[in-house]
C-alpha cells in the first residue's frame, strides 16, 4: 500500500484500515498505543521504524524488545528496505550484550540508524554520554505495560526527555490488563512514559471490527471435546487438593484474603499466582510450611495443565516424578510433607492416573506376598486423549473436502496448519499424525473404513511404545531415588549428631505427634487405606518386580512394529520434506507475534487449533482480511468443562474488561491532562519536584558547588536505586566495580542486598567474602539491607509458629543468627536498613552530606591486582552461582575456574587431572565426582 | 578499662536502666544479671549493645546521643539494637544510619521484644563461635547439592531437577545434553530448557 508520508516514496505494508489509521496517528504525534493482542502490533512498529529508516540520517532507539522481536524487526526492516529501494535505510543494529566494546558502540551510534538496545546498557551509555541523548531522533518503547516508576526503562525515558526535548517518543503495548490495576493506572503509566495521549485499539473498536468483519471473514468451526471419566475424576481430585491447600494457608493466619474463592475458581484463575502475589509483601516472613503449600499450589496447577496436554503414560510418569521429589528423607524429624499428599484425593489422582495406563492391580493392594499372583491379570489400558480421535476425524474431513472440492484453487496452499501450546504437545501430535500417515500409504488410500481402523491401531502402537519406555524408565528412576534416599538418610544422621553437639541446650525433643505419624505410616502394613505419601512410596518399591513382569506382554505385542515408530525428531523433519507444499501438515506451537509469520509463510487452507488461543484467532482474522484470495477454515477444539476452556474464556473476558476500563479512564483523564498543562510544561521538572522534597534546605548551598556524585557498579542498573538516585539530582557514574556496589565518598562504600539476595549470599558464603574485601579497601564499608517498596519492613516471622520457636536458640539457618555472626566477624561493617529504594536514596543523600565526592577512576581500580583490566572482571551471575553449589568450591577455586574455563559445560567435561592442576587434588576430585557420578548406580 | 566480662563470663550483663524492659522477659535460654555498665547490655568481652525504641527516640531525640557519649570508645562491636515500634520510621532511621556511621555503632533492627531478646541471646551464644556457617556453602549430601545446583536458574524446581538427572544419569550428561533431548522430558517446557541450556553454556566471564 502506498503511504501518506510526503517525502521520498516509502512503501509500507499495512493493508487494513485500522493499521493505517494507527500509523498516521503515530506519525503525527507522540502517544501510547495499546492494541488488542493478535492485531499485529509489531507490524505497525516495523512500518513506523521503516518510515524513519528509509529517510536516513536518523538515530532511533528501540527499548524493551526481546530477542524474537529483534529478529522480527531486523528482518522486516531489511525486507521493507528492499521493497521500497531506500538507499539510506540501514536496517536494525542490535546492542544486547556486554560483548560489544565501548569503542565499537560509540562508532555504531555515530553512524545512526535504528538501534535495539538492552535497557541496562542503554542507561549506562546515556549516562556516560557514549550515546548523547541530544543526537537521538526518537525513542520507541515496546512492552510499555512493564514500565513502572522505578523500572529501568522509565529511567531511560527520563534521561532522554531531560536532555532531549524535541525527539519523538512512542510507546506500544499489546497487553492491556496491567494498565488496569491500582489507582488511576493509565494516568500514572502515562506519567512514567512522559506521554499525554493514549490511543486504544480494542478488538471492538469500530475500525478494527469493520476491517476484520467484512465479507472476507474466516470460517471458524468450534468443537467441544468431552473429557474421559478418568480425566474428569483426576481433575476433580486436583481441585479438592487445591481447596485443602488453600484452607491450610488460611489457617496459617497470614492474612490471606480469598473471599471470593470457590472450588470453581481453581479452574479459571491462576490461583497460585494470586496467592503468591498476596503473600509477596510478607514472603520473607512466612513460615516454611506456608511457603511449601504455596509451592504445592504451583505444582498442582502444573498437574492440572499436564492432565490435558500429556498423554496418559507421560502424565503418570510426571506424577511419579512429583511424588519422588516430594518424598521427605525417611526418618526426617520435620513435618515437611506437603499436606495434599495425605488426602484421599491425592490417592485418587495417582491411582486413576495409573489406571489410565494399566489395570489389573487392586487399588489398595498391600501385602507384597499377594503380588506374586498378579502379573497375569495386569493389562495395559492406555487411554487415549479424546482430542486425538477428533483430530483424526478432522483430518479425514479435510481430506474429503479437498478431494470433493478440488476446484477452488486460490492463493493459499492446501497446507494444514496445526497449532498447539508448546513443543511438547507438538511432538505428541506429530507422533500421532505420523503414525496415521505412515499407515494409509501402505494400504489403499480411498478405503475409508480401513484407514480409519488403521488410525486407531497406530495410536495404540504409540501408546504401547510409550508404556514400554515408561516401565524401563521407572526401573531406572526407582534406582535413582533409592540411591538418593540412602544418602539422605546418612547425612540426616550426621546432621542430627551435629545439631546435638552444637546446640546450646541440646536438640529439642522431636515433636511427639510427628513421630507418631512417621512411625505409623512406615509400619502401616495393617488395615488403613492408602492415604499417606510414605505409604505410597513403599507400595511402589515393593511392586517394582510386578511392574517389570508387566513389561513383557506389552513388549511382545509391539516388538513387531518397532521399526515403524521412529522417535527421533530429526528424522521426522526429513520425512515431511518428501511431500509437496499442498500435502503438508505443519504442527507448530503458539509463539505470540511470530504466528503471523507462520501464517504468511505457510498460507494454510486449513488451520486446526489443538488448544484455544484468543490471540491466534485474531491473527487468522487479520490474515484472512489482509488477503483477498486466501480462504481459510479454522477448526478449534477444547475440552468441555476443563481448565483449558475456562482459561480461554476468562482471557477473552479480562481483555475486554481491561479495555473498557481503559476507555473509561481515558475519558476522565482529560481533567488531569489539562492540569498537567497548567503546571510547568516540563515533565521532568515536575518529577524532580515530587521526588526531591529537600531542595529548600541546606541542599541549595551545596548545589552551587560540585554536584553530588555517586559511583555505581554497572550491574546495579538492574535495580531501581540508580534511577532514584539520579532522580534526586545526583550524578550517577556507571563504572565496573570490583569492590562494592556503590561508592558514596572516598571512604564509604556500600554493598546492596535485597532480603532475598541476603539470604542466598549468606547461604553460599559470598557476602562474607564481599565484606572481607570491602573492609580491606574502604574505611567505612556498609551493608545495605533493602526491603522492597511494597513488602513489609520486618524480618520477624509470624507470631506463634511453634516450630521455629522450638529451635530458635540452635537453628543456625535463620537470618537473624547469620546477621549476628556477620557483625561479630566484622565489627567495623556498618548496616543500613532501608524500607524501600526511595528511602535508600534519602539515606545516601544524608550520608554524603559534607563529604568529599568519590573519584570514579580510583573506585574502579580498587581491588584490582595491578595491570588487570577492569572489564575482565565482569561475570555472569547465574552460572557462577551454579558453580558455587558444586562441592569443593571455595571462593578461590571459583575465581580460578571462572578465569580459566569458559562455561559450565566445559567444566563438566574436564578430567580429574585437569581439575587437579587448577584447584588441587581434593577439590578437583570432589568437583569431578559431582559431575561424573552416575545416579543410576550406587 | 576494666571489662566486666571477667566477672560473669556466661551470662548477659544488663544495666539497671533496663529494668522493666519487656525484652528481659524474652531472654529465656541464657542467664542474665544486672551490673553497673555504661552500655545497656554486655554480650561478651568485646561486644555491647545499646537499646533504643524508636517511639522513645522520637520523644527524646537527645537521649541516645548522651548514651553514646557515655559509652566513649569502649568495646569493639557496639550494637545499636533498635526496636521499630512506630509506623513512620523513615526519618529516624535515616538519622540513626548516619549516627551509627559517625559513632561506630552497628545498627540492628528488630520489630518485637521477642526478636530483640533473640538477638541478645544470639550475640552472647556466638561470642566464641567462628563464622564458618556464613563463610562457605554448607556441606550437605550429594542429592541436596545436586538439587541445589540444578535449581539455581530461575523457574527450575525440585521435580525438574529429579527428572533431569534421572533422564541423563549424571550431572555431566545433563549439562551436555542437547535442548531437544531435554525437551523430551515431561515437565520441561521450552522456557525451562532454554534457561537451563543457556545458563550452562553461558560464559562465566563477559568478555569484551
Amino acid at each position: 500500500m502506498p503511504s501518506e508520508t510526503a517525502k521520498p516514496p516509502v512503501k509500507l505494508s499495512l493493508p487494513l484500515e485500522y493499521q493505517q489509521d494507527c500509523f498516521s496517528e503515530l506519525r503525527n504525534e507522540d502517544e501510547l498505543v495499546i492494541l488488542a493482542r493478535g492485531l499485529g502490533l509489531l507490524r505497525v512498529v516495523t512500518n513506523l521504524l521503516h518510515s524513519y529508516d528509509a529517510i536516513g540520517n536518523n538515530l532511533v532507539v528501540v527499548v524493551g524488545a526481546d530477542e524474537r522481536e529483534n529478529g522480527w524487526i531486523g528482518e522486516a526492516l531489511a525486507e521493507h528496505a528492499a521493497i521500497s529501494k531506500a538507499p539510506a535505510a540501514r536496517g536494525l543494529s542490535q546492542v544486547n550484550t556486554d560483548m560489544m566494546s565501548v569503542g565499537m558502540r560509540e562508532k555504531m551510534y555515530s553512524q545512526g540508524g535504528i538501534f535495539s538496545i538492552t535497557s541496562r546498557i542503554l542507561v549506562v551509555d546515556l549516562l556516560s554520554k557514549l550515546l548523547n541523548p541530544e543526537t537521538v531522533t526518537g525513542l520507541v518503547v515496546l512492552h510499555s505495560e512493564r514500565i513502572i516508576a522505578t523500572s529501568i526503562e522509565a529511567f531511560v525515558i527520563r534521561i532522554y526527555r531531560q536532555m532531549n526535548k524535541v525527539g519523538f517518543l512512542k510507546a506500544f503495548s499489546d497487553n492491556p490488563e496491567p494498565f488496569t490495576t491500582g489507582f488511576a493506572p493509565l494516568a500514572s503509566m502515562m506519567r512514567n512514559l512522559f506521554l499525554r495521549t493514549p490511543s486504544l485499539w480494542p478488538r471492538f473498536h469500530i475500525t478494527v471490527a469493520k476491517s476484520l468483519e467484512g465479507r472476507k471473514k474466516a470460517e471458524v468451526i468450534e468443537l467441544e471435546v468431552p473429557m474421559t471419566d478418568g480425566m474428569r475424576a483426576i481433575q476433580n481430585a486436583i481441585l479438592e487438593c487445591v481447596e485443602v491447600s488453600i484452607s491450610e494457608l488460611r489457617k496459617a493466619d497470614t492474612g490471606l484474603e480469598l473471599d471470593d474463592w470457590t472450588l470453581d475458581s481453581a479452574l479459571h484463575k491462576s490461583f497460585d499466582v494470586i496467592v503468591r502475589r498476596q503473600l509477596d509483601p510478607i514472603w520473607h516472613r512466612v513460615s516454611y510450611r506456608t511457603r511449601q503449600i504455596v509451592n504445592d499450589l504451583s505444582v498442582l496447577r502444573g498437574v492440572l495443565h499436564a492432565l490435558l496436554t500429556y498423554d496418559a503414560v507421560s502424565f503418570n510418569k510426571y506424577l511419579d516424578t512429583i511424588l519422588a521429589a516430594h518424598q521427605p528423607p525417611p526418618g526426617s524429624n520435620r513435618q515437611n510433607q506437603s499436606p495434599w499428599l495425605f488426602l484421599d484425593a491425592a490417592n485418587t489422582i495417582f491411582e486413576t492416573a495409573k489406571r489410565r495406563v494399566y489395570t489389573g492391580k487392586p487399588v489398595d493392594e498391600e501385602a507384597p506376598g499377594a503380588s506374586g499372583a498378579l502379573p497375569d491379570s495386569l493389562s495395559p489400558t492406555l487411554e487415549e486423549q479424546p482430542k486425538w480421535a477428533l483430530l483424526a476425524d478432522i483430518l479425514e474431513e479435510i481430506e474429503g473436502d479437498a478431494y470433493f472440492n478440488p476446484g477452488i484453487r486460490d492463493d493459499s496452499n492446501g497446507t494444514i496448519l496445526m497449532m498447539c501450546s508448546d513443543q511438547g504437545t507438538c511432538r505428541q501430535i506429530r507422533e500421532y499424525v505420523q503414525n496415521m500417515h505412515v499407515r494409509p500409504q501402505q494400504a489403499t488410500e480411498d478405503d475409508d473404513v480401513d484407514s480409519d481402523a488403521e488410525v486407531k491401531a497406530s495410536a495404540t502402537l504409540m501408546m504401547r511404545r510409550k508404556l514400554r519406555n515408561y516401565l524401563n524408565w521407572k526401573r531406572d528412576f526407582a534406582r535413582v531415588s533409592a540411591s538418593l534416599f540412602t544418602e539422605n538418610q546418612k547425612v540426616l544422621e550426621s546432621f542430627t549428631d551435629q545439631m546435638g553437639a552444637n546446640g546450646y541446650r541440646g536438640k529439642g525433643p522431636p515433636n511427639k505427634r510427628r513421630r507418631v505419624r512417621g512411625g505409623s505410616s512406615a509400619a502401616s502394613g495393617g488395615g488403613r487405606p492408602v492415604n499417606s505419601s510414605l505409604q505410597m512410596a513403599a507400595d511402589r518399591e515393593s511392586q517394582l518386580a510386578t511392574l517389570i513382569a508387566n513389561i513383557q506382554p506389552a513388549d511382545a505385542d509391539s516388538e513387531q512394529k518397532d521399526e515403524v515408530a521412529v522417535d527421533s525428531l530429526d528424522d521426522m523433519e526429513g520425512y515431511f520434506e518428501l511431500y509437496e507444499m499442498n500435502d503438508l501438515v505443519v504442527v507448530h506451537p503458539y509463539e505470540g507475534d511470530m504466528d503471523e509469520h507462520i501464517l504468511e509463510e505457510v498460507r494454510p487452507r486449513y488451520v486446526i487449533m489443538y488448544e484455544p488461543d484468543a490471540a491466534f484467532i485474531r491473527r487468522v482474522e487479520v490474515y484472512r482480511s489482509s488477503h483477498n484470495d486466501r480462504n481459510v477454515r479454522v477448526y478449534f477444539m477444547y475440552y468441555g468443562g476443563s481448565v483449558e476452556e475456562q482459561r480461554y474464556l476468562s482471557a477473552v473476558r479480562r481483555e475486554k474488561d481491561a479495555f473498557t476500563r481503559l476507555i473509561k479512564e481515558k475519558g476522565n483523564m482529560a481533567v488531569t491532562i489539562t492540569l498537567d498543562g497548567a503546571a510547568p510544561s516540563d515533565p521532568q521538572e515536575q518529577f524532580l519536584r515530587t521526588v526531591n522534597t529537600r531542595i529548600a534546605g541546606g541542599g541549595r548551598l551545596a548545589a552551587t558547588a560540585e554536584p553530588p556524585r555517586i559511583v555505581v557498579d554497572v550491574r546495579e542498573f538492574r535495580s531501581s536505586l540508580p534511577s532514584l538516585l539520579h532522580g534526586r539530582s545526583n550524578v550517577v557514574v556507571p563504572c565496573m566495580l570490583t569492590v562494592a556496589d556503590y561508592v558514596l565518598t572516598p571512604n564509604i562504600c556500600i554493598e546492596r542486598k535485597s532480603v532475598r539476595d541476603l539470604i542466598s549470599s549468606f547461604k553460599n558464603g559470598r557476602l562474607f567474602n564481599q565484606a572481607e574485601t570491602m573492609l580491606q579497601y574502604y574505611k567505612y564499608p556498609m551493608l545495605l539491607i533493602e526491603f522492597d517498596q511494597n513488602k513489609s519492613f520486618t524480618l520477624d516471622t509470624f507470631g506463634t509458629d511453634h516450630t521455629t520457636n522450638l529451635s530458635t536458640a540452635n537453628n543456625p539457618q535463620d537470618l537473624q543468627s547469620k546477621l549476628a555472626l556477620l557483625t561479630l566477624a566484622f565489627p567495623r561493617l556498618k548496616i543500613i536498613w532501608s524500607s524501600s529504594p526511595y528511602q535508600t536514596a534519602e539515606i545516601f543523600d544524608e550520608l554524603k552530606k559534607q563529604q568529599e565526592e568519590p573519584d570514579p577512576i580510583k573506585a574502579v581500580q580498587t581491588g584490582l591486582i595491578a595491570g588487570e583490566d577492569p572489564s575482565d572482571q565482569s561475570f555472569n551471575q547465574t552460572p557462577q552461582d551454579m558453580l558455587r553449589a558444586v562441592p569443593g568450591m571455595t571462593e578461590k577455586n571459583l575465581s580460578r575456574i571462572t578465569l580459566e574455563v569458559g562455561n559450565l559445560a566445559d567444566v563438566s567435561n574436564l578430567t580429574e587431572e585437569e581439575l587437579d592442576v587448577m584447584i588441587g587434588k581434593e577439590a578437583g576430585r570432589q568437583v569431578y565426582r559431582f559431575f561424573n557420578r552416575s545416579v543410576l548406580e550406587d | 578499662q576494666a571489662l566486666p566480662s571477667r566477672s560473669a563470663p556466661s551470662s548477659i550483663l544488663v544495666s539497671t536502666r533496663q529494668k522493666g524492659n519487656p525484652i528481659l522477659n524474652n531472654i529465656r535460654s541464657l542467664p542474665w544479671e544486672y551490673g553497673d555498665i555504661p552500655a545497656d547490655y554486655v554480650l561478651g568481652a568485646t561486644t555491647c549493645a545499646l537499646f533504643l525504641s524508636l517511639k522513645y527516640h522520637r520523644l527524646h531525640p537527645e537521649y541516645i546521643y548522651s548514651r553514646i557519649r557515655a559509652l566513649g570508645h569502649k568495646y569493639n562491636l557496639r550494637v545499636l539494637l533498635t526496636m521499630v515500634d512506630i509506623q513512620n520510621h523513615e526519618e529516624s532511621l535515616k538519622e540513626l544510619s548516619k549516627t551509627s556511621l559517625i559513632n561506630d555503632l552497628t545498627l540492628i533492627l528488630c520489630w518485637s521484644a521477642q526478636e530483640a531478646g533473640k538477638y541478645l541471646e544470639l550475640y552472647k551464644s556466638y561470642e566464641h563461635a567462628s563464622p564458618t556457617s556464613i563463610r562457605a556453602p554448607q556441606a550437605s549430601s550429594y542429592s541436596e547439592k545436586l538439587i541445589e545446583f540444578i535449581t539455581v536458574p530461575r523457574s527450575i524446581n525440585k521435580t525438574d531437577a529429579l527428572s533431569l538427572v534421572s533422564a541423563f544419569g549424571s550431572v555431566r550428561a545433563a549439562v551436555n545434553a542437547r535442548p531437544e533431548e531435554i525437551g523430551e522430558i515431561t515437565g520441561w517446557g521450552e522456557k525451562k530448557v532454554e534457561r537451563w541450556v543457556g545458563t550452562v553454556r553461558e560464559n562465566f566471564r563477559v568478555r569484551k
